[in-house]
């Protein structure tokens, strides 16, 4: 099967991989695995507490060529956003730029775990509540 | 005279055979009666070799049963059959392939049997019909990710040092110890997985739901840590190899 050149580019010259502290209380740490074909993916964001902005968004990624692209691509796409604005993002999103074939699907769907996961991690970690919704409640009590 | 077309349409265990009209076991490859090749009818591997589903197989019982039906499926014996006989027994030979090819293999014949009660496991099923709730979640252990990841960074700390140039014995050491070391969690998962084998066939035999579903939960556990190791020993060996 034939890779686009987008995923091969992002393949040959992967953005962002690397560790973050996970000690560190501004990042958040999302580990997800595909069983069906053994991926396994590690995404992590550094976050400005003043801001919410993801400053700094890192990877590592063991699997396919899809699944290491489906993981560069959405650490590129996450920096310098809002975290409400990353969730934002979809696994569609990554299939269209990326020209994922159906059969990769599941690496972008992989991607937007990690990126969940993450956030997750960085919400738990400072006490933030799990959705926008709740995050009004609470302002407002 | 039937054609393939209405054949199909026509399966389960009432279909009849084209040419006496007898009464058909599911899957059936010949008719018991007049002994005529019969149209594929979509059935299961284990029916092909007329076997309950089942794990723990007479692999024996297996291999004879396939060497008998090959030879019976043999073209020459349709020589001067009907050009639709022929089809037939075409379909019928790559059909018993199969079924043999997937029921003598463990890991596979686990994977069709489960997905024969409805698992969704496999490849094709990779992140499909997930509910939104469930995104960011993963179906695989959090402390299973932990240590496959792991590994993962020593198998490629120890690849890294390998394309470095580093050919001392101490790395070569340590990826055998690394192989011997995936191995033998491999071959634990297969003895656990072979235990939830005869649980589920009791389960199955005894119609205890309860318990066949337990024993298929665990299974596609310990299915997933394997898929995991799997990738990790090929990884490991291909390094040994280079």
């Amino acid at each position: 099967m034939a890779y686009s050149d987008k995923v091969v580019d992002h393949y040959n010259n992967p953005r962002n991989v690397g560790t973050l502290d996970k000690g560190s209380a501004e990042v958040g740490t999302g580990l997800v695995g595909a069983p069906e074909c053994g991926d396994v993916m590690r995404l992590q964001i550094r976050v400005n507490p003043e801001t919410q902005v993801i400053e700094e968004a890192k990877f590592k990624t063991f699997g396919c060529g899809s699944a290491i692209a489906s993981s560069s691509l959405a650490t590129e796409w996450i920096k310098g956003r809002k975290v409400e604005e990353a969730l934002a993002i979809k696994n569609t999103d990554i299939v269209k730029e990326l020209s994922l074939p159906p059969v990769k699907i599941h690496c972008s769907v992989l991607a937007e775990d990690a990126i969940r996961a993450a956030i997750g991690d960085w919400k738990k970690k400072n006490g933030v509540a799990e959705t926008a919704e709740a995050v009004a409640v609470t302002a407002a009590h | 005279m039937l054609n393939a077309q209405e054949s199909t349409i026509t399966t389960a265990a009432s279909a009849a055979c084209w040419a006496c009209s007898a009464q058909l076991e599911a899957a059936a490859l010949f008719c018991a009666q007049c002994g005529k090749i019969q149209p594929p009818s979509g059935g299961n591997f284990f029916a092909v070799f007329e076997l309950v589903p089942r794990l723990n197989l007479d692999l024996g019982m297996l291999e004879h049963q396939f060497h008998r039906l090959s030879r019976k499926l043999h073209p020459d014996r349709f020589a001067r059959a009907s050009a639709e006989e022929k089809e037939w027994s075409l379909a019928q030979s790559s059909l018993l392939n199969d079924a043999y090819r997937t029921l003598k293999d463990p890991l596979a014949r686990t994977y069709y049997l489960l997905k024969l009660n409805g698992a969704e496991i496999g490849e094709e099923f990779a992140g499909r019909n997930r509910p939104e709730n469930e995104m960011g979640t993963s179906r695989v252990p959090a402390d299973l990710l932990e240590e496959v990841f792991e590994l993962n960074m020593q198998l490629e700390e120890m690849r890294m040092g390998r394309k470095m140039g580093e050919v001392d014995e101490q790395l070569q050491s340590d990826l055998k110890q690394a192989e011997k070391k995936f191995l033998g969690l491999e071959d634990e998962v297969d003895e656990k997985l072979h235990a939830e084998w005869t649980n589920w066939d009791e389960a199955a035999e005894s119609g205890d739901e309860t318990a066949r579903d337990a024993a298929q939960k665990s299974m596609i556990a310990l299915l997933d840590r394997r898929r995991y190791l799997s990738n990790l020993v090929r990884d490991v060996t291909e390094t040994l190899g280079e």
